[in-house]
């Protein structure tokens, strides 16, 4: 049971990659990225559990949706997400519970302000025994 | 950064390279980039080129799949990418064409304020901008608009606050468009656009917005500076934002609803995020509809900022807006995609112009310019980075036959976030600015970092070759003083 996510370089933006044995746990560490780059979450109280879910047409299409929604958490709800546990997992939808906080500003200092998650080079693929997720984040 | 290109590129003259169009399957016409040299050199190493190559693909695309100098890799288009198609050809419209920040632009306002008397004041200036205006991530702004108003807004952009007095005349004669593209469709936007949008219209925002105090450093023209208001020794103030989370949600919104309109419609699209529709269908039309509600939001935005910045100026000086001639110069929109005609093989054509990070610059006596500057041309404002210069610029008749009338945006980064914080570690930013006689305030963990002046590329550079390449003409240089950023 491995997962980790990571950043990349890109000239304007910035990228997100994560690596996992299974799809429901790339799927939680690209969600948890996506958190460190709104707000580092050492710094979130898992404090308000939400459930989310998602459908979509395809895999790929799947994950931009499921990272548009948890970006949609902070950007209507002012929600900090500090962990992100999937529940249930196929290719074209996905259920899971976000735990996290209400955004305090005398707490929580943000990072980067996130645009939109974008299709550009965006890629979902079984590479032996890992599951690789990677998208483009508009900065 | 990212994979060099091996895509095959050929040299025009000292400031054009051709990428022809039997180098890469289904390119419609030719890519063409604005560079020399020194600029090529750095632009073969991203994957903007591919961009640029893929643009061309698109249906619809007349002339050449556009580049400005300042080029950089973004996502699906290139940033300083310009794009006109043909309506009539079946030409597409892409919100990947114009960007989440829809209507992304720049104002420059003058003033009668000497630099020798602000300067020793800036801190106190800075300070008191900063506390007036809104920024940051997430930042909620003074202003609150209900849907209903929201809507007016999406309608007629700047020109509705005029109605409530937050604008007048002047500025909107000296705004692209008069602050407000007709064919908006308030309808196309979304509730969660709406709801993103009450209490954003004037806030900043975050990444590279700014309001800046600047000092007119030199004057290229004497005529067109004297129209602008442009006097060495004065100070200005230049306002870099969009349409925040309104017009982020808008585009992302489009991509969405677009995802299945290149298969309806039989485009194979080399990158997802070229998603796009004809202009004459009913997701085209949807699409240009919401785009345009979110550009006039952008207007209103900018608009807001100004009336906070002339306000704040004002308060600091103990002084009338009137009385410090805070006029605005001009206010230009630099992530858009329009309606105009343009001649195309010796024949007037409707075409859709994309541009992203891609300023127009309409040359003399085109009729879309108020009389203050129908005669000398359209005024282009150019921000550099922080550090360095801005540049106030005209359109040229050569920018109209070559480039849709169009021409760059800013400096364009050549650093990726992540490599210019690494950059920056163990330097204080703002301490190395203010020994250069800039002050600089952020609110953010790393936006000075990420924002430093060698993120970027030289804004002298970019801006010597559209002059050289005939797509704008050089009126004034502006010097960074003070600096607020998200």
């Amino acid at each position: 049971m491995t997962k980790h996510c990571r950043t990349f370089e890109h000239t304007a933006d910035m990228g997100l990659e994560a690596r996992a044995d299974s799809l429901a746990e790339m799927f939680e560490a690209m969600g948890e990225g996506l958190a460190d780059v709104i707000c580092p979450r050492q710094s979130v109280k898992k404090q308000k559990t939400l459930q989310i879910q998602v459908e979509s047409e395809n895999v790929e299409a799947l994950l931009v949706d499921f990272l548009a929604e948890l970006l949609g958490l902070f950007n209507l709800e002012k929600f900090l997400v500090a962990g992100v546990k999937v529940k249930r997992i196929d290719e074209t939808s996905v259920a899971a519970e976000v735990t996290g906080e209400p955004f305090d500003p005398a707490r929580h200092e943000l990072g980067d302000e996130i645009k939109a998650v974008t299709y550009h080079q965006l890629k979902v693929a079984r590479e032996g025994d890992e599951w690789i997720g990677r998208v483009i984040l508009d900065i | 950064m990212g994979k060099a290109t091996n895509i095959r590129i050929e040299q025009i003259d000292e400031y054009r390279w051709r990428i022809p169009k039997d180098s890469r399957p289904g390119m419609r016409v030719d890519g063409i980039i604005y560079a020399d040299e020194k600029l090529m050199s750095h632009i073969r190493s991203e994957q903007a080129v591919e961009q640029v190559a893929n643009v061309a693909t698109l249906p619809g695309i007349v002339g050449a799949s556009l580049a400005m100098p300042d080029i950089h890799w973004g996502y699906g288009f290139c940033i300083g990418g310009v794009a006109a198609m043909d309506i009539e050809a079946g030409g597409v419209v892409s919100p990947g064409g114009v960007g989440y920040d829809i209507n992304c632009g720049v104002r420059l306002l003058r003033s009668d304020l000497d630099v020798e008397q602000v300067r020793p004041q800036m801190k106190a200036l800075v300070d008191q901008l900063f506390r007036d205006i809104p920024c940051g991530v997430g930042v909620g702004g003074k202003f609150k608009f209900s849907d209903k108003e929201l809507r007016k807004i999406c309608l007629d952009g700047a020109k509705y606050l005029a109605e409530i007095d937050l604008a007048d005349e002047d500025d909107l004669a000296a705004t692209e468009a008069g602050g407000a593209l007709s064919g908006a469709d308030p309808d196309a936007v979304s509730s969660v656009a709406y709801r993103r949008g009450r209490d954003q219209c004037g806030t900043l925002g975050a990444g590279n917005h700014f309001v800046e105090v600047q000092s007119v450093e030199e004057i290229f023209d004497a005529h067109a500076a004297e129209a602008m208001g442009l006097v060495v020794g004065k100070i200005c103030v230049m306002i870099h934002s969009g349409s925040r989370g309104f017009g982020y949600q808008v585009c992302d919104d489009a991509i969405k609803s677009l995802r299945k309109a290149p298969a309806q419609f039989g485009i194979d699209l080399p990158d997802r995020q070229l998603v796009c529709a004809p202009v004459d269908s009913a997701p085209g039309r949807r699409y240009l509809g919401a785009m345009r509600s979110a550009a006039n939001y952008a207007w209103a935005n900018r608009q807001l900022l100004a009336h906070l910045a002339r306000k704040a100026l004002a308060h600091h000086f103990k002084a009338s807006v009137e009385s410090l001639g805070l006029r605005q110069v001009y206010d230009v929109a630099h992530n858009i995609a329009k309606i105009e005609m343009h001649e195309v093989d010796g024949k007037p054509r409707k075409l859709c112009v994309h541009r992203k990070g891609a300023t127009r610059a309409f040359g003399p006596g085109n009729e879309e310019l108020s009389e203050r500057y129908r005669q000398i041309g359209q005024p282009v404002l150019i921000p550099g980075d922080m550090g360095t210069a801005s540049y106030v610029l005209v359109g040229t008749a050569s920018a109209m036959r070559e480039t849709f009338g169009s021409t760059c945006h800013g400096a364009g980064r050549v650093m990726s976030r992540k490599a210019a914080i690494r950059a920056a570690a163990g330097r204080r930013i703002d301490a190395e600015l203010a020994d250069a006689g800039i002050i600089a305030r952020a609110r953010g963990r790393s936006g000075l970092a990420e924002e430093q002046p060698d993120a970027y590329k030289d804004i002298h550079n970019v801006v010597d070759v559209v002059v050289s390449a005939g797509l704008a003409r050089k009126v004034a240089r502006l010097k960074p003083m003070g600096v607020i950023k998200g």
